[in-house]
């Protein structure tokens, strides 16, 4: 490239001009680059993903091999049943249990609290905030000791209703917080020409603003549904009876026993991870301006 | 739902630009009211925010308390937790942390990780948000493609990752032999200190750098078009336009950003769990690892609750560090 030019540029003084023939190289290297850089990055974030529904479907034979099969020459769907069978459909069963369970009483702690703080001058509602903001600063490990010791002593590791107490603690204060953003946005005047028509404040927060609220109730229930469905250490600790093991432990148990079982380990995964995906594409805006929003306001 | 609001409007215009909640309303209410007035005003918020209240000082304050004070016990086994049958240590326990070479080991490991993959999520984020603000095609599924990690479980990403790294038939070592690196047949990856974190550096690196890539993409959108024009007529290059406007446009999304990825990165305990155990010889933990370990499998309460305060306080000083940064920086600009 050097080589054209002129010696005035060269020597660095005055612009940098560039002939037609230059211009259209350069632009076809950096598209060519462009190109290189997209696909590099598509395959790392894809590719594992890819590996593990491929390694869930291929015959063991082409699992079992050094040298990689990158499509099987059979498809192999028995793997599913077949952990369902071995644990994973109980599994699926609490898991859902605690999902579930988890979203309706979150949902609805925290639809009631972020309405309050979005509409009313409560007393010490600045620091409520901050509180909000500080339980997600401190690591979950904080809450485990004590939280197990309580559990211990209520008898609640033995069902899933210590889990879903303990969901509820990291949870909430997030939910509540994106909740109250989405509160905010909703204008003040719908609400109080709904009050001078007569409706009580309650009334006028369940006709006018929830359902106005309502894409930003059902972005955060799924993410509630998310924070739950994937959590580990929680559910490591709290559930010390096997029956009631949610996926992510489950799994962690099956990898134990079945080290070598890549089919079905890749199986199970696949099981645990496909519902997430799906949500999540459906919400990954909401949840990204949320949790940015949320931390610059504070 | 607006023409809900039009009667409204035309009853009573005065009062609807009038009063927000919880300012005395301008006309005397009328006697049956008032009491619902008061209600509404005072009552009903509190009633709203009361079960909140009820978790977060039960759940989350009452926790942290009781973390912070048995920190500063011997508590163990399971007569402390029965008979309250514990003793007032001091800071012994915090002592014991940095004096034991298996958990100073843990403590130093987690900030040195810790801002490794911090480090590489921000760099790969911003790389990969630079690459999606630019025109081609395919950049809205490679836009999807790139949040997938994100959405992947831990536990399920630590699993396909150890199988993509297993040492026999692992991917991973299939490309590195047929590059020519003979080396990496059947190389063990969990073995050793260094390659174990290096591959738990990239599983926690793999599915932080979506959530960064997506904010920043956000906000790169927000940069007006015509300053970026206006420094490549002034005959800037890329990298002068990405350090000297873009960069510094962002910074107070970049620093919630880098803050956000620490408190991740931080935390981390499903991927080391998984890809480690902590192991060989305890010798991989985090502080998150070495928590449980204490403090749940050896019933060490007292020493469990040490280490969690001292990931806290780790990442209370970072945070405070950060924004004193950005402060200063901007005090003297």
């Amino acid at each position: 490239m050097t080589s054209s030019l002129t010696p005035a540029t060269a020597s660095g003084s005055g612009p940098h001009y560039k002939t037609a023939g230059q211009v259209r190289r350069r632009k076809l290297a950096s598209r060519i680059m462009i190109y290189v850089a997209a696909i590099a990055v598509g395959l790392f974030a894809i590719f594992p993903l890819y590996w593990m529904a491929i390694t869930a479907i291929k015959p063991q034979e082409e699992i079992i091999t050094p040298d990689p099969v990158w499509w099987p020459s059979e498809l192999v769907w028995d793997r599913f049943p077949q952990v369902i069978d071995r644990g994973f459909g109980r599994y699926l069963r609490n898991s859902l249990i605690v999902t579930l369970g988890t979203t309706a009483i979150g949902l609805v702690v925290a639809t009631l609290a972020g309405y309050a703080l979005a509409r009313f001058r409560i007393p010490l509602r600045k620091y409520l905030a901050l509180i909000v903001l500080a339980t997600q600063l401190f690591p979950v490990v904080v809450l485990l000791i004590p939280l197990f010791i309580v559990m211990r002593n209520f008898g609640l590791t033995g069902s899933l209703w210590g889990l879903i107490v303990a969901y509820l603690a990291f949870i909430t204060p997030l939910m509540i917080w994106i909740l109250r953003g989405f509160f905010l946005s909703v204008p003040n005047e719908m609400e109080e020409a709904a009050l001078i028509d007569g409706c009580t404040r309650f009334g006028a927060m369940r006709r006018v603003v929830l359902p106005l609220a309502g894409p930003g109730i059902a972005a955060v229930s799924i993410f509630a549904w998310i924070a739950a469905w994937n959590e580990f250490l929680f559910a490591l600790t709290f559930v010390r009876n096997e029956s009631l093991r949610t996926l992510p432990v489950g799994l962690a148990f099956f990898v134990e026993q079945e080290r070598v079982d890549h089919g079905a380990i890749m199986a199970g995964s696949l099981l645990f991870t496909l519902p997430v995906v799906v949500f999540f594409l459906f919400v990954h805006k909401r949840l990204t301006t949320g949790l940015v929003a949320g931390a610059v306001k504070g | 739902m607006n023409q809900s609001r039009i009667p409204g409007r035309g009853g009573g215009p005065a009062v609807v630009s009038g009063p927000g909640p919880g300012e005395p309303a301008p006309s005397p209410p009328r006697p049956g009211r008032s009491w619902r007035r008061i209600f509404d005003d005072r009552i009903f918020p509190l009633l709203l925010i009361a079960p909140a209240l009820l978790f977060i000082v039960g759940l989350v304050g009452f926790p942290v308390f009781r973390t912070a004070w048995l920190s500063f016990t011997d508590a163990s086994g399971i007569r402390a937790l029965t008979e309250g049958d514990m003793d007032f240590v001091g800071l012994a326990n915090y002592a014991e942390i940095f004096s034991d070479p298996i958990l100073r080991r843990s403590a130093i490991t987690t900030v040195v990780f810790g801002l490794v993959c911090v480090v590489g999520t921000m760099v790969l984020g911003i790389a990969v948000a630079l690459l999606l603000n630019q025109p081609f095609r395919g950049r809205t599924l490679l836009g999807v493609l790139v949040l997938l990690p994100w959405a992947i479980p831990h536990i399920a990403a630590s699993f396909v990752w150890q199988w993509l790294f297993d040492g026999q038939y692992g991917v991973i070592n299939w490309v590195f032999t047929s590059l020519g690196f003979a080396q990496f047949e059947d190389f063990s990856w969990f073995t050793e200190f260094y390659t174990a974190f290096a591959v738990v550096g990239i599983v926690v690196i793999w599915q932080s750098f979506p959530f960064v890539t997506i904010a920043l993409l956000a906000g790169l959108q927000t940069i007006p078009a015509d300053v970026i024009e206006a420094s490549k007529l002034d005959g800037t290059n890329a990298w002068q336009r990405l350090r000297m406007i873009t960069l510094p446009m962002l910074k107070p999304l970049l620093l919630v950003l880098v803050v956000i990825s620490t408190i991740w990165d931080f935390k981390m305990f499903d991927q080391v769990w998984v890809l480690t155990g902590g192991g060989p010889a305890r010798r991989t933990e985090v502080l998150s690892v070495s928590t449980y370990v204490e403090g749940i499998t050896q019933s060490e309460w007292g020493m469990g609750a040490a280490l969690a305060m001292v990931l806290f306080f780790i990442l209370i000083a970072i945070t405070i560090v950060y924004i004193k940064l950005i402060r200063e920086e901007e005090q003297i600009s």
